[in-house]
């Protein structure tokens, strides 16, 4: 690998004007888009940006390569990155030669190696824009990644070897495009934005997906479907701190509450709620224990009120619609005693 | 409309679009994740991260909600390194018997400095959750 990168320096160095006028190019647009679309956020760190020239935060997006990096700005992130910086009417090209200099910038060099099918991608770091200061490795990893003695024009679209996830990712006619990419979903504590990266312990905590990839997915919340997982055993958690094989007495009663409007009927089921809870975890605090007592409404919910307490919080969030309001309108009030939510979780 | 209102309503609307700001940018924590920090830093260590999913997996609900005594409000229990030692809240289960002990500072003092107390992982509803 040393000696085929040597090699590209090489011939890097052979081919100096064209990589150089190219690179500078590449940097040119690259600062343009940069001035234009990321500075607002970037500049001053706004909303978690990552700082122009702050080689910490950048070195730390760094480390899963410059392709995933890439895809984080053309698709946006569920950390805050909205996709391609919030212009859609840059083309991915534009989006790679901004984080290419803001990557540099950093006194980074894009991680050529860590691009899928990449290998050959490497350039003259002479040549580039802005050489980071004081870091060798740069050499090795040029900022330009491109294969330059394969393209006849410099052109900035070539930058990324097609087939690559950033390339997938940016393709116009591409299913859900703008959507964060599922990938960005349950991040090790490492990456999470609460645990401290410079904390040993956290390398000894369980990374969630971990746990997740055995266990009934769901589309909210922690993504995982708890009340399935549970049903179907996949989960056995302790009912009672003690004992381990004491068993909840689940009680088995579902209350209908009319709503008005068109939304359907809301149907609670004690069942689900006493497999995990206590009686007095909401009764009588939370919700009094008799018909008609309790006003409930969205507004409430939403301010952390009646199931606001946990739906929201830690129980599946609210907007999960149809798994509380899950009775139609029409339906005979004989159905009462069947529950399409309580079923469709079981 | 008197100018004090006027003032009001305007500080209404900048909180409203803040919320609304915030909720729109989720920290990517895992849903459900509380960081306790009312002490920590002031103690000199790090906040507490607390991940309801690693919990939920092994206890219900109310075994900590109910039997341990954890209020179901972030910021309504007041929990001390001297209690868990003690064998309560937290020290009922880490003491090294059901889970790690007390002495394993870093696994649960992991959370970033300067973290605010409260429900982090892309909550929807407000509330006293919200500290």
């Amino acid at each position: 690998m040393r000696s085929r990168i040597t090699l590209y320096i090489t011939l890097g160095a052979l081919t100096g004007s064209a990589v150089s006028l190219h690179a500078q190019d590449r940097g040119g647009t690259g600062k343009a888009v940069y001035e234009k679309s990321c500075a607002l956020c970037h500049a001053a760190g706004i909303a978690g940006a990552p700082k122009l020239g702050d080689a910490g935060e950048w070195s730390a997006r760094l480390r899963a390569g410059i392709a995933t990096l890439y895809r984080s700005a053309v698709a946006g992130t569920p950390n805050g990155m909205p996709a391609k910086g919030g212009n859609l009417s840059l083309s991915g090209a534009e989006v790679r030669a901004a984080v290419d200099y803001m990557v540099r910038s950093a006194g980074g060099a894009p991680k050529s190696s860590a691009v899928p099918g990449g290998k050959r991608a490497t350039a003259s770091a002479r040549g580039a824009a802005k050489p980071a200061a004081g870091n060798p490795a740069q050499i090795g990893a040029a900022p330009a990644s491109k294969p330059a003695r394969e393209t006849p024009t410099p052109t900035v679209v070539a930058a990324a070897p097609s087939g690559t996830p950033a390339q997938a990712a940016i393709d116009p006619n591409a299913f859900n495009r703008l959507l964060a990419p599922p990938g960005g979903r349950n991040p090790p504590p490492a990456e999470d934005g609460i645990h401290d990266p410079g904390n040993p312990g956290i390398h000894a905590l369980q990374p969630p997906l971990e746990s997740f990839q055995r266990l009934p997915r769901a589309n909210a919340g922690n993504r995982v479907n708890w009340v399935a997982a549970l049903g179907k055993k996949q989960i056995q958690p302790r009912w009672d701190l003690g004992d381990p094989q004491a068993e909840p007495s689940a009680m088995d009663l579902n209350i209908v509450r009319e709503v008005k409007g068109s939304m359907p009927d809301v149907v609670y089921p004690h069942r689900q709620h006493t497999e995990w809870l206590d009686c007095s975890n909401c009764h009588p605090a939370i919700f009094v224990p008799q018909k008609g007592a309790n006003q409930i409404s969205m507004a409430a919910i939403l301010l952390g009120q009646k199931c606001g307490v946990c739906h929201g919080k830690v129980a599946f969030p609210v907007s999960e619609c149809r798994l509380c309001h899950s009775r139609k309108k029409d339906a005979p009030a004989s159905s009462t005693a069947a529950v399409p939510a309580a079923e469709a979780r079981k | 409309m008197s100018r004090k209102t006027m003032t009001r309503r305007r500080l209404i609307r900048i909180c409203v679009t803040l919320a609304f700001a915030l909720a729109a940018f989720p920290a990517p924590a895992e849903y459900a994740d509380v960081v306790l920090n009312k002490r920590s830093e002031k103690e000199g260590v790090r906040p507490v991260v607390f991940s309801h999913w690693f919990h939920r997996i092994r206890f219900r609900c109310k075994v900590c909600h109910f039997e341990l005594g954890f209020k179901m409000r972030a910021g309504a229990n007041d929990v001390l390194m001297a209690d868990i030692i003690d064998g309560k809240f937290c020290g009922m289960c880490h003491n090294n018997n059901i889970a790690w002990g007390a002495d394993r500072c870093d696994l649960c003092h992991s959370g970033r400095p300067g973290l605010k107390s409260g429900i982090y992982g892309g909550h929807q509803t407000l509330g006293p959750g919200r500290w």
